[in-house]
C-alpha cells in the first residue's frame, strides 16, 4: 500500500539483512513497513485508518451507516412511550421476579375453596389451591383457576353506571356516574324504607354481620338469598326428616360405599374438589377400595368414575331410593328397620327395579352392598338434575335410607362442619317476588346475580322488577338484570377486595385483596358499609370502622377469634397475622367429629307419591351446570368455554344430551337443531348423541346462550334457564316433559376428541379389584423390548411424573392449571374445530361396551419427555433436545417450525403456534402472563416441559440454601391443583421419592411402551371395583402373553366394541 | 440380431438446416397469439400464487389445513409431487445417455428443462411450508455466531436439504451444458445485436471446434454419470422424511424403491402431457418427437405404474405379515377409512389406467396418452396426499384422530404451483430451443446409408 515508504526506508536499513533466515526479498533487504507487518496480526488496524484520508473513513462511514439506518426505520411505527418508574422506596416483600403468595378464597355462589394467589410485582397471575386449607387440601376445580381472567376481564364494567329508565322500566340510556353520586340518591330512597337485599348464598361472617347492621340502620331491610344452582331441598329434606334445615357435609373420606343419586360430585355439586380429595383416598386399590354405583339420567363426571351405573329418568329418583330402601330392609331379614312414616311408600316400590328395566341382580348387589357397609356408606342426591316436583320428597328418601343404614352422624356430617351459610331458598325469593308484585319493596339491592338471566318467566321476576322504585345492581356487567336497575354500581372481582368465608360452619377463611381494585368498582361489602355508615341510627361498629378491612377485621375480633384453636391465647394482631398467612382457621378437633346419628321422623305420603305426574311415553329434561361454567357467571372466560367438556370433550357450546337410541329412534345426527318445549317455552338447541344417557332424557347444561356476558361469551350456547320453573316455592329444573322436534337446522359441535374407541389398543390399561388381589399386575401386558444401545445415564436429577389412572377422575383442573402456568393461548371455536387447540395436557376419554350405557376411561396426556424421544432425532435444527436431566426441552427460539417432530410424536402432545395468538389477547389480559414462561410466538411449536421454570425456581433454590432437593418441593402446575392428587412429581433418581415409587408400583406402565421411546410418564392401570369390566377388558393377568399382538388385538376387538360398531360411523369413528 | 429396423428418429427427411430452422422457429420468430394467451394466464397463476405465499407467509400456517394431528398437508404433498415430477428429465438425459438410447435426443432437453423447473417449482415448498420460513436459512450448515450451532444431522429434513439442492444443482449444470451448441447456433443465426449478445454470453464463447466438442463431450458425459446416482438418490432421500419417522405408513423399508418408481412414474406422465402440448403448439416438432418416442415413453410409464402398483399391494403384505396392529389398522384405513376415496383415487389412477398401454393403439394415440398422462399426474398427487395425510389423520392413540381442514389456501398453492411452472415453461419454449440441434443431428442418416440392422452403430 505505501510503496512510497518502503523505497524511503528500503536503504537505511540493510544491517538488518544478516539475520537468521528471511522470507522474502524485502525482508532480506530489511524492509521496514515489512517488518512491521510482521508484528502486527492485522495487516491495518482499524483505528490506523485516518479520517478523510482514504476515501470513506471508518468514522464517516459509521456516520453515513447510522444516518441510513436513522432513514430507513424512520418511516416505520414509533414504539409506544412507556415509562419504567423505580420504586422511590421498595416495598419489603417484593423481590423483583420473585413470586409473593396471598392466602385468599374463593367462592362462586356454591363451590368454595381456599387458595394462594401468586402475585409478581404487585400483580396477581395465578390462582393456586391453598394446602392449607381444611376443605380443599390444596386442590383447586378448573372454574377457580378463571378466577384470575375474570379480574382481567376487559369486558367488566370499569366504573358505576346510571341507566335512565322509560316509563315501561326499560333502559333508555346508559350514562356514566360516580359512587358519590349514586350513594346521594340511594341513600335517599334507602331511607324511605321498603328494602330489601338480594343475593345468592354468602357464607361470609362480615357480610352478615353488615348485613345485619344495614338492617337496623334501615328499618328492618329484608335480606333474601337465592342460589343459581339451589341446594335447598336438601335443606328442606333435612328439616323434615330430622328437624333442622341444614346442608350435611358428606364425609366421603369415611364411606366405602357410595350410592350417587343423579348428584354429580365429582363434577359440579356443591363442592366437589373436597370431595373428589376425600373419595380418591379410600380408592387406593386393594382390600379397602371403595365403591361408586351412580343412577343417573345422563353421563357426568361422577357416572364416568362409578363402578356401576344405572340409567335413570329424573322423575324415577324416587323410585330408586324407595326400593333400595325396600330391598335393603327385606335382605336385612329384620334387622334394619324402614322409618314408619315412610314405610308405606317404600312398600309400594319393592317391585320397582323390574319396572325400571334393572338388572335386578345388580340392584340387589347394590343393596346387600349397602347394608355390609351399614355405617360407613353414603347415599347422596343433589343438583339441578334432582330438582323435579318430588326434589324434597327424594330428600327425605335419601335421609331416611342413611338413617336406616347408620350413616347419618358417620358418613354424613350434620353437626360440626355443615354448610351452614348456604341459605338460599326459592320459597323466600318467591315472597319477595311476591311483595315486589305487590310494591311494597320500594328500594331493591341486587348482589351480582343476573336474575333475568337466571330465572324462568314463571317466577314473575322481571316483571315485579319493573314495580320497584329503586334497583340497585352490583354486577360487572350491564347486563338483563343490569339494565332493569336504576344504577349498576360493579362490585370487582374477589381479589381486588377484602372479605371473608365460613364455608363449613367452623373453617374461617379469609380473602386477601391482592390488586388495588383495577377499576371504579366497590365490593357488596363495601357499599353496605358506606351507606350504612350514613344513616342516622348507624351501629357503633360501623362508625368505628374506617374502611371495610377495618369491619372485616372487627368481626374477626369479635366472633371468630375466641371459636377457633388458632386465636386462643395471642393478642388478635398475632391472630389476624396468622390468619393472613394461613388463610384459615378452623377447629381440627371439631371437624373430626361427624355427630351422632339423628332420629329420622320425616315421612312421605302415599298421596304425595300419587300427586306425581304420571310418567309418560315421552321425554324427560334433565338441566345441569357444565363443570365449565357452571352457572353461566364465568361465561366470558376463554380459558374455560375452550376447556373441552369431561365426558363429551366438546368446546365452546352447551347441547341437547340425547342417547343413542334416543338418536336412532327420533333420526337425529349430532349438530342437527331440534326445537324442545317444555311448558310454553321452546328453545332451539343442537343436539349431540351422548352415550349414557337415559333414552326418555334430553339433558341441557344451563348457563350458556348468554347476550351480555362479553365479547368470550355471548352468543356461546343457548339459554337453558328457561326451561327451568320457579313455583310453589320449589325450584324446577328437572324432570319436567319435554317434546323434542327436529328441524332442518345444521349447526356445528366442536370437541377436542373425535373418536371415542381405543380399537382395542392398550391405551387406558385397567384391571378389577379381585383381579388385581390375585395380581397387583393384572391389566398390564409387558413388551419384550430388545435394544443394542447402552441406556442414557442421568447422574443428576431425573424427573419423572406419575399418573394413578385410578385416582383421575377426568375433572379438567390440570388443563386449566397448565392453560394459566405456561401462557397457552385459547385459540376460538372455530380453530378448535380445524384441530388447532393448543393445551399442553388434554385428557382423552374413550368408552368401552354398549353405547347405552358405556365405561369410560379416562387419561390425562402430556409430553412425556421420552429418553428416546422421537421428535429430537428428526428436527433439523436442534430445536428440541434432550438436557441432562432428561427433559426433553423446546428451544423456541431455535424452532423454525418444520412440524417434523409433531408428525414423529406418537403421542400427539405437540402443539403447533398456526397463527400469532398472543397477539391477539387483549389487554389487560396480558397482565396474566406469567413472565417466567416465554411467549411463544408464530411459528413454532410448543409442549409440556414439565414446568421446567418451576424446576429451576426449586433447583436454585435448594443450591442457594446448599441443601439437597427436599421430595415434593418442586410440583408442576397440573399436579399441583389435581383435587384427586393424581399426578406425582419428582426425582426418578432419589429412590425414596414418592414419584419413584409409582414407578415401581405393580400397577405401573408405560403408554405405548412397545415403541422403545421410554417415555418419563408412569400410568397406574385403573382398578375398577366391578367384575364386570374384566370381561370386556380381555386383557387379564391369566392371558396368555405369548401371543402374538396381532391375535390379541383382534379378540379385544371383537369383545370390547362389537357392541359398538352399529353406533359408529366407520368412516369418522363418530357416535351417530 | 434380429433384422427389424427402427423407425427413423426423425421423420420428414430433414436436412440438416431444416432441422435447425425447424427447432429454431419459436425462438426467432415472434411469439403467437397462443402462446401469449398461454403465457398470460400461466403468469397470472403464478401471481396468484405468490400473493397467497405471501399471505400464508404475513398470517401463519394455520391459513392451510394443516393441523394437529396432520402437521404436513398440501405443501409437503405437492413438494413431493414436483420433485417426483423432475426424475424422468435426469433419467431420460442422463441414464438413457450412458445406455446411448438415441432415441432420447429429441425428448432429452425438454425433459430436462421440465427437471429444472419443477425442482425449482418443488424448491420453494420446504422454505414455505415452515412457521418462520424467514429463518430457513439455519437448516443451512454454517459457520454461525449462534455458538456455533450446527444443524442435526441425523434429520432426514436435513438430507433432503443437501438431497434437493445437489440435485437441483447438477440439473441445471447438466441442462445448461447441453443448451451451449444450441446457444451459439442462435448467436451465430442472430440478426439483432441484443440477441447476439444475450445469446454470446449464453453460448460461453462456443466456436464449434473439435477441441470445443471434444471438451463438450466429455464434461457431458461426466455430468451424466453424475446425474444418474442422483435420480436413485434425491427421491430415496425424499422417501426418508417418511420412512425414518416411527409413524405407522410411514415407516416403511420399502419406500426408497417404491418412491423412485414412482417419481419415474410421474415424471415420464408429466413429459408426455408436456411434449403433447407441445408437438400441437409447434406442429413442425411432429417430426422430432413422433409417434414412436411416445410410445417409448408409454412403455415406461406402464412399466414404472406396474412397479408403483406392485409397491402398493406389497404394502399391504408386509402390513398383514408383521403382526403390528397398529400397521394393519394405517393400512386398512388407507383403503376403507375415512380418506377411502384418496385411496381409490390413486388406485384408479396409478394402477388401473395405466394398463390400457397393454393395447398398442392406445400407446400410439395422443389423446389417449395425453388422458393417461393427467391421470398419471392426479394419480401421483394423490398417492402423496394418502402418505402424508392418511398416515398421519390415524395413528398410535384413537384420542388423537382427526381430519385434514382443507382451506382455499391449499387449493390456491396447489394450482398456483402449476402456474409457476407453466410460466417458466412457456418462457423456455419461446427463448430455448425445445430440441437438442446438436444432439438430434447425429442421429439422422444425413450422407449415410439407412443400416438394414437396428441397434447397434
Amino acid at each position: 500500500m505505501d510503496s512510497q515508504n518502503t523505497q524511503n526506508t528500503s536503504d537505511s536499513n540493510t544491517t538488518s539483512s544478516g539475520s537468521a533466515y528471511w522470507m522474502s526479498l524485502e525482508q532480506w533487504n530489511g524492509d521496514q513497513a515489512l517488518a512491521d507487518r510482521f508484528e502486527n496480526e492485522f495487516m491495518s488496524s482499524p483505528l490506523s485508518s485516518e479520517d478523510g484520508k482514504d476515501g470513506v473513513a471508518r468514522r464517516d462511514f459509521l456516520k453515513i451507516m447510522g444516518a441510513s439506518l436513522a432513514l430507513a426505520t424512520a418511516g416505520c411505527i414509533r414504539r409506544p412511550q412507556a415509562h419504567i418508574i423505580p420504586y422511590a422506596k421498595a416495598p419489603k416483600e417484593i423481590t423483583p421476579g420473585e413470586p409473593n403468595y396471598y392466602t385468599s378464597t374463593w367462592f362462586d355462589g356454591t363451590e368454595g375453596a381456599g387458595v394462594l394467589v401468586k402475585t409478581l410485582e404487585g400483580r396477581p397471575i395465578k390462582v393456586e389451591g391453598n394446602p392449607e386449607h381444611p376443605m380443599t387440601l390444596g386442590g383447586l376445580s378448573a372454574r377457580a383457576h378463571g378466577e384470575i381472567l375474570s379480574l382481567y376481564d376487559p369486558d367488566r364494567l370499569r366504573a358505576p353506571v346510571r341507566n335512565l329508565q322509560n316509563k315501561e322500566r326499560t333502559n333508555k340510556e346508559s350514562v356514566a356516574t360516580t359512587f358519590e353520586e349514586a350513594d346521594e340518591k340511594i341513600l335517599a330512597s334507602l331511607k324511605a324504607g321498603g328494602v330489601a337485599l338480594l343475593t345468592g348464598s354468602k357464607p361470609s361472617p362480615s357480610l352478615k354481620a353488615i348485613v345485619s347492621d344495614f338492617s337496623k340502620a334501615f328499618s328492618g331491610a329484608r335480606w333474601v338469598q337465592y342460589d343459581s344452582l339451589p341446594v335447598d331441598a336438601i335443606r328442606a329434606g333435612q328439616k323434615a326428616s330430622y328437624g333442622r334445615a341444614i346442608l350435611p357435609r358428606y364425609r366421603f373420606d369415611k364411606a366405602s360405599m357410595v350410592v350417587s343419586i343423579d348428584a354429580d360430585f365429582l363434577g359440579t355439586f356443591l363442592s366437589p374438589v373436597e370431595f373428589a380429595k376425600q373419595w380418591a383416598k379410600n380408592r387406593a386399590p386393594g382390600k379397602d377400595m371403595s365403591r361408586l354405583v351412580a343412577f343417573e339420567s345422563f353421563l357426568s363426571t361422577t357416572g364416568m368414575n362409578a363402578d356401576d351405573r344405572f340409567r335413570i329418568r329424573p322423575s324415577q329418583q324416587l323410585d330408586v331410593v324407595l326400593s333400595l330402601i325396600s330391598r335393603v330392609a327385606k335382605l336385612s331379614k329384620g334387622s334394619v328397620v324402614i322409618p314408619g312414616g315412610i314405610s308405606a311408600a317404600a312398600k309400594a316400590f319393592e317391585n320397582a327395579p323390574k319396572a325400571l328395566g334393572f338388572d335386578e341382580v345388580l340392584f340387589d348387589k347394590v343393596a346387600s352392598e349397602l347394608l355390609q357397609a351399614r355405617g360407613s356408606s353414603l347415599v347422596i342426591a343433589g343438583g339441578l338434575p334432582t330438582l323435579t316436583e318430588t326434589q324434597v320428597e327424594l330428600q327425605v328418601a335419601v335421609n331416611a335410607l342413611n338413617s336406616m343404614l347408620g350413616n347419618d352422624g358417620k358418613t354424613i356430617d350434620h353437626d360440626t362442619a355443615v354448610f351452614e351459610t348456604m341459605s338460599g331458598s326459592a320459597e323466600s325469593l318467591q315472597a319477595l317476588i311476591a311483595d315486589m308484585a305487590a310494591g311494597s319493596i320500594k328500594t331493591l339491592i341486587i348482589d351480582d346475580l343476573n336474575l333475568n338471566y337466571l330465572l324462568p318467566q314463571d317466577s314473575g321476576f322481571s316483571e315485579a322488577l319493573k314495580k320497584v322504585e329503586t334497583v340497585v345492581y352490583t354486577g360487572n356487567r350491564n347486563d338483563e338484570t343490569g339494565s332493569a336497575s336504576q344504577w349498576v354500581l360493579p362490585a370487582g372481582t374477589g381479589l381486588e377486595t377484602w372479605g371473608d368465608f365460613e364455608l363449613q360452619s367452623g373453617v374461617f377463611s379469609i380473602q386477601q385483596p391482592t390488586i388495588m381494585p383495577m377499576y371504579q368498582t366497590r365490593s357488596l361489602g363495601e357499599v353496605l358499609l358506606a351507606w350504612t355508615a350514613k344513616a342516622a341510627n348507624a351501629p357503633q361498629r360501623v362508625k368505628s370502622a374506617a374502611t371495610w378491612r377495618d369491619y372485616v377485621m372487627g368481626v374477626w375480633k369479635a366472633e371468630i377469634q375466641g371459636s377457633v384453636e388458632l386465636g386462643s391465647g395471642k393478642s388478635f394482631e398475632d391472630f389476624w397475622l396468622q390468619v393472613l398467612q394461613v388463610g384459615v382457621a378452623s377447629n381440627k378437633g371439631r371437624r373430626e367429629r361427624s355427630g351422632s346419628g339423628r332420629a329420622f321422623v320425616g315421612s312421605i305420603s302415599e298421596a304425595s307419591l300419587k300427586a306425581r305426574p304420571a310418567v309418560g311415553a315421552g321425554y324427560e329434561l334433565a338441566l345441569y351446570p357444565s363443570v365449565q361454567i357452571g352457572d353461566g357467571k364465568l361465561g366470558n372466560i376463554a380459558w374455560l368455554q375452550e376447556l373441552p367438556d369431561p365426558v363429551s370433550k366438546v368446546v365452546w357450546d352447551n347441547y341437547l344430551q340425547v342417547s343413542p337410541a334416543m338418536a336412532r329412534k327420533e333420526g337425529l345426527n349430532k349438530g342437527d337443531i331440534v326445537e324442545l318445549k317444555v311448558g310454553d317455552v321452546t328453545v332451539k338447541a343442537p343436539v349431540l348423541v351422548q352415550p349414557g344417557v337415559h333414552d326418555s332424557v334430553v339433558a341441557l347444561a344451563v348457563g350458556y346462550g348468554q347476550k351480555t356476558a362479553g365479547k368470550v361469551g355471548n352468543g356461546v350456547g343457548v339459554n337453558a334457564y328457561p326451561l327451568s320453573s320457579l313455583a310453589k316455592g320449589k325450584s324446577i329444573f328437572s324432570g319436567r316433559a319435554a317434546t323434542v322436534t327436529k328441524t332442518s337446522g345444521r349447526y356445528d359441535l366442536v370437541s377436542t376428541q373425535d373418536h371415542h374407541l381405543m380399537e382395542g389398543r392398550k391405551i387406558v390399561l385397567e384391571s378389577t379389584k379381585s383381579a388385581f388381589e390375585k395380581d397387583p399386575s393384572s391389566g398390564i401386558h409387558k413388551h419384550q423390548i430388545f435394544t443394542i444401545w447402552p441406556e442414557h445415564q442421568y447422574t443428576k436429577n431425573k424427573w419423572g411424573l406419575a399418573i394413578d389412572l385410578n385416582s383421575c377422575t377426568g375433572c379438567s383442573a390440570c388443563v386449566i392449571a397448565c392453560q394459566s402456568e405456561n401462557n397457552i393461548p385459547t385459540v376460538g371455536k372455530k380453530y378448535v374445530m380445524q384441530g388447532r387447540e393448543m393445551h399442553w395436557i388434554r385428557i382423552d376419554r374413550y368408552y368401552k361396551g354398549s353405547p347405552d350405557n358405556p365405561d369410560v376411561a379416562i387419561m390425562p396426556l402430556t409430553c412425556q419427555h421420552c429418553e428416546n424421544a422421537p421428535c429430537e432425532t428428526v428436527c433439523p435444527v436442534l430445536a428440541t433436545v434432550h438436557n441432562d436431566e432428561g427433559l426433553n426441552d423446546m428451544v423456541y427460539n431455535r424452532c423454525v417450525g418444520t412440524r417434523y417432530c409433531a408428525n414423529n410424536c406418537p403421542y400427539k402432545v405437540r402443539r403447533f403456534n398456526w397463527f400469532n395468538y398472543m397477539k391477539k389477547r387483549e389487554e389487560p389480559l396480558h397482565m396474566a402472563y406469567n413472565p417466567d414462561v416465554t411467549v411463544r410466538p408464530r411459528g413454532v411449536m410448543e409442549k409440556c416441559t414439565f414446568c421446567v421454570q418451576r424446576i429451576r425456581r426449586g433447583t436454585n433454590k435448594a443450591r442457594d440454601e446448599k441443601r439437597d432437593l427436599r421430595d415434593g418441593e418442586i410440583t408442576p402446575a397440573c399436579a399441583e391443583s389435581c383435587p384427586s392428587d393424581a399426578i406425582t412429581f419428582g426425582n426418578l433418581n432419589d429412590p425414596k421419592s414418592r414419584v419413584s415409587k409409582m414407578f415401581e408400583n405393580k400397577r405401573s406402565y408405560k403408554l405405548l411402551e412397545e415403541l422403545n421411546a421410554v417415555p418419563r410418564v408412569a400410568y397406574q392401570v385403573r382398578v375398577r371395583n366391578a367384575d364386570r369390566v374384566m370381561e370386556a377388558n380381555s386383557h387379564g393377568p391369566a392371558d396368555n402373553h405369548d401371543k402374538s399382538h396381532g391375535d390379541d388385538v383382534k379378540k379385544d376387538d371383537k369383545k370390547s366394541h362389537g357392541l359398538l360398531k352399529q353406533d359408529v360411523n366407520e368412516k369418522t369413528g363418530e357416535l351417530v | 440380431m434380429s433384422t427389424v429396423t427402427r423407425n427413423p428418429l426423425v421423420l420428414g427427411n430433414k436436412s440438416y438446416k431444416d432441422i435447425t430452422d425447424d427447432i429454431l422457429a419459436p425462438v426467432e420468430a415472434p411469439p403467437g397469439k397462443r402462446w401469449f394467451a398461454l403465457f398470460l394466464s400461466a403468469k397470472m397463476l403464478f401471481l396468484f400464487y405468490i400473493l397467497h405465499i405471501a399471505y400464508i407467509i404475513a398470517t401463519g400456517m394455520g391459513l392451510l389445513g394443516v393441523n394437529h394431528p396432520i402437521g404436513w398437508g398440501t405443501m409437503i404433498i405437492t413438494f413431493v409431487f414436483w420433485i417426483g415430477i423432475g426424475h424422468a428429465g435426469t433419467l431420460i438425459s442422463a441414464v438413457l445417455f450412458l445406455f446411448r438410447q438415441k432415441w432420447r435426443t429429441s425428448v432429452a432437453r425438454s425433459a430436462e428443462a421440465m427437471t429444472v423447473f419443477a425442482v425449482m417449482t418443488a424448491g420453494i415448498f420446504p422454505l414455505i411450508h415452515t412457521g418462520r420460513p424467514w429463518l430457513d436459512f439455519w437448516l443451512l450448515p454454517y459457520p454461525n455466531q449462534r455458538g456455533p450451532l450446527w444443524v442435526n444431522f441425523r434429520s432426514p429434513l436435513l438430507w433432503d436439504v443437501f438431497a434437493v439442492s445437489t440435485y437441483a444443482t447438477v440439473s441445471s449444470v447438466f441442462w445448461y451444458v447441453g443448451l451451449v451448441p444450441d446457444f451459439a447456433t442462435i448467436r451465430d443465426r442472430a440478426q439483432t445485436k441484443l440477441r447476439k449478445t444475450i445469446y454470446g454470453a449464453l453460448s460461453l464463447g462456443w466456436r464449434g471446434s473439435a477441441r470445443d466438442w471434444s471438451h463438450y463431450e466429455m464434461v457431458y458425459l461426466l455430468l451424466a454419470g453424475l446425474s444418474t446416482p442422483l435420480v436413485l438418490s434425491v427421491h430415496t432421500i425424499v422417501s426418508f422424511d417418511f420412512a425414518v419417522s416411527m409413524l405407522p405408513g410411514w415407516h416403511t423399508t420399502i419406500f426408497p424403491p417404491y418412491f423412485v418408481a414412482g417419481a419415474i412414474f410421474s415424471g415420464f406422465g408429466m413429459v408426455v402431457t408436456l411434449l403433447t402440448l407441445v408437438r400441437i403448439g409447434f406442429p413442425q416438432f411432429k417430426d422430432y418427437i413422433t409417434i414412436d418416442h411416445m410410445e417409448v415413453m408409454n412403455k415406461i410409464i406402464m412399466a414404472t405404474g406396474l412397479l408403483v402398483g406392485y409397491a402398493y399391494g406389497s404394502e399391504f403384505f408386509i402390513a398383514w405379515y408383521s403382526g403390528n396392529p397398529y400397521e394393519v389398522y394405517a393400512f386398512t384405513n388407507r383403503a376403507f377409512g375415512p380418506y377411502w376415496w384418496a385411496y381409490w383415487t390413486m388406485i384408479t389412477c396409478n394402477v388401473v389406467i395405466p394398463q390400457l398401454f397393454w393395447f398398442r393403439q392406445f400407446r400410439r394415440s395422443i389423446p389417449v396418452m395425453f388422458v393417461v398422462s393427467i391421470f398419471v399426474n392426479i394419480g401421483m398427487w394423490f398417492e402423496r396426499f394418502v402418505i402424508t395425510v392418511t398416515s398421519l389423520h390415524r395413528d398410535f392413540l384413537p384420542s388423537n384422530w382427526g381430519m385434514y381442514a382443507w382451506s382455499w389456501f391449499d387449493t390456491a398453492i396447489l394450482f398456483g404451483s402449476f402456474g409457476m411452472f407453466l410460466t417458466i415453461f412457456m418462457l423456455y419454449l419461446k427463448f430455448v430451443p425445445a430440441i437438442s440441434i446438436a444432439e438430434v443431428k447425429p442421429v439422422l442418416y444425413v450422407g449415410k446409408k439407412r443400416p438394414n440392422h437396428g441397434g447397434g452403430h
